[in-house]
């Protein structure tokens, strides 16, 4: 891990603005790598799954094409569930 | 390398800011959670709901609604165990 005022880019003249700027972009951006990152996890493992049932030499164009359109397959998937939990959220507030 | 660990100086911060960071980052990690769940979600919704071979990159309608319906049952299931766990509780 990178020394935090490093990873801020900070340097020591920078106001007290700049330096609360660049906390909260840092968290957010943290934030959304992990997020890209649990996700990619989960396509490749969802995916290989479905796609390469029975691993060969090397990937087919058959298997490469599945794994493409898979991979888009899930992120719609992804947000068809994002969007459904919000409704759920929204019209069920005190149930969970 | 004494001090790996060397954050910046937020020593001049005041109230106000503090309040500020303290209020993003509690929205950052509301946000989280709910990406967390949705990430769960879309894992067992995908198993249920996308039961055949991959022919195409979308998501047709009645595995769009299968998604939904997951989505609902999930929440009415999680509801229901603890609803039965509350009656099992006073019980003894």
């Amino acid at each position: 891990m990178d020394n935090l005022g490093n990873m801020l880019n900070l340097g020591s003249n920078s106001t007290k603005e700049e330096r609360k700027q660049a906390l909260m972009s840092t968290i957010a951006q943290e934030s959304n790598i992990e997020n890209a990152r649990i996700l990619i996890e989960k396509i490749n493992e969802k995916c290989f799954e479905k796609c390469i049932p029975k691993p060969g030499g090397s990937l087919s164009s058959g298997e490469t094409i599945c794994l493409t359109n898979c991979m888009q397959k899930y992120m719609q998937a992804w947000n068809a569930v994002s969007k459904a939990y919000i409704n759920r959220i929204r019209s069920d507030p005190g149930g969970n | 390398m004494d001090n790996p660990i060397s954050s910046p100086d937020f020593s001049d911060f005041s109230d106000k800011d503090k309040k500020d960071l303290q209020s993003f980052i509690q929205n950052e990690q509301q946000k989280a959670k709910f990406q967390a769940n949705v990430h769960n979600l879309t894992d067992l919704c995908w198993t249920k709901c996308i039961t055949g071979k991959i022919s195409g990159a979308t998501v047709d309608r009645s595995e769009n609604s299968c998604l939904e319906n997951c989505v609902n049952r999930f929440i009415d299931s999680q509801k229901t165990i603890v609803r039965q766990l509350d009656v099992m509780g006073g019980r003894a």
